[in-house]
């Protein structure tokens, strides 16, 4: 099979979902003119813009962090150290290999020593070790961005993870989730930076394919937490979807996201139903600071405070 | 014979060649759209022809949690 872009080169990469196939040159202007498209479509970044990119080691945010360098963005990695054993050890090696491969070095967070490990505060909070780690590492995201001046913080998520979450969301008819599913969460005057998707429009092949042509080492072994992870269940029936009808799940997610309706910032959905009307950013936000350590709360305390001292108190009693 | 790797699984199959990449993924029960698949330093489309003698690596994209 010939490159479909420039018909010289044999094809490293078919992408049914777009009806193409390209040699690794030609995938690399796609993959990362379907990152631009995905920047420009909802305003995601802008020029000045420093840009906070979680990385965690796997290939999304990785390819996240080399696709914005290479388009010129202003970036900063940040790696949370989420305290599992052996799987953080190694990943973090990916992100510091990556990064000095790229002359960075990335900010970390070790959450050993912030008193918080995710299996010890999963188990002690009864909670499951995803739902912590999400609470965890927004914290983080947030918090870190905020005290060193980043204007933006961006995080790996691709179009499988999210047509995956929006069908988990569906399944639940869960409209405050959906309301609030969106590539863009604008900043708010009460201290949350803005929070990007950029690869919302690339698929996971798409991402791993160009992380394996361009060399990045990424880890391939999956967090040893999210075995049971109900996301990868919805992935499953998604992909199987996708096999008999290929470009069902772009369809799914960017169907969705025109129902919300014009996606700029603080303007109202159009013409949708009540179900799919976006939280614009100026509702349902957290109502003040939280008391300990003053980052945007609902309640009193934050969610991650009130799980840190409870971790905190039942390592006292051991 | 081709080698068959599939790292993350632990897993290794061997199937008699020549054949096609999507030819093999059927044959191990993997989707096509849950992974890529290399040969050495190079990236494999679903209708590349694999030899016997060859080895392929079929590395699973899905990421959850």
């Amino acid at each position: 099979m010939k490159c479909k872009r420039c018909g010289k080169t044999p094809a490293s990469v078919d992408l049914p979902s777009h009806h193409s196939a390209f040699c690794p040159d030609c995938f690399f202007v796609f993959f990362r003119r379907q990152v631009e498209e995905g920047i420009r479509r909802f305003a995601l970044l802008a020029p000045g813009d420093r840009v906070l990119v979680c990385v965690s080691g796997g290939k999304d945010s990785l390819v996240l962090w080399d696709v914005l360098m290479e388009l010129g963005y202003r970036t900063e990695g940040l790696y949370i150290d989420l305290g599992i054993e052996g799987y953080s050890a190694r990943s973090k090696e990916k992100v510091l290999a990556y990064a000095a491969s790229r002359g960075k070095e990335p900010i970390v967070v070790d959450l050993r020593a912030e008193g918080v490990p995710i299996p010890e505060a999963a188990r002690i909070g009864r909670k499951e070790e995803c739902a912590v780690c999400g609470t965890v590492k927004r914290y983080f995201f947030n918090r870190v961005a905020a005290q060193r001046g980043f204007s933006v913080v961006a995080t790996g998520h691709n179009l499988d993870d999210e047509a995956a979450r929006l069908l988990g969301n569906l399944l639940h008819w869960d409209a405050d989730h959906l309301s609030r599913q969106h590539p863009l969460l604008p900043e708010s005057s009460d201290g949350l930076v803005r929070k990007v998707k950029p690869l919302w429009r690339v698929s996971e092949v798409e991402t791993a394919s160009y992380g394996f042509l361009k060399g990045i080492d990424y880890v391939t072994e999956e967090c040893p937490m999210s075995v049971d992870a109900t996301s990868l269940v919805y992935k499953e029936a998604l992909s199987l979807i996708e096999d008999a009808m290929p470009g069902t799940r772009t369809r799914f997610y960017s169907g969705f996201l025109q129902k919300h309706g014009d996606a700029k910032p603080g303007a109202a959905p159009m013409d949708v139903p009540e179900l799919f009307a976006r939280d614009t950013g100026e509702e349902d936000r957290p109502a003040g600071t939280c008391g300990v350590c003053g980052a945007p709360a609902y309640t009193e305390t934050c969610s991650y405070c009130r799980l840190k001292e409870k971790v905190r108190k039942a390592m006292e009693r051991r | 014979m081709i080698r068959v790797r599939i790292p993350q699984k632990n897993k290794e199959i061997e199937v008699r060649g020549p054949r096609r990449v999507m030819d093999i993924l059927a044959e191990a029960g993997v989707r096509p759209t849950t992974v890529i698949v290399t040969r050495g330093k190079d990236l494999l489309t679903k209708d590349q022809r694999v030899e016997d003698g060859e080895t392929i690596d079929i590395l699973s994209v899905v990421s959850g949690g």
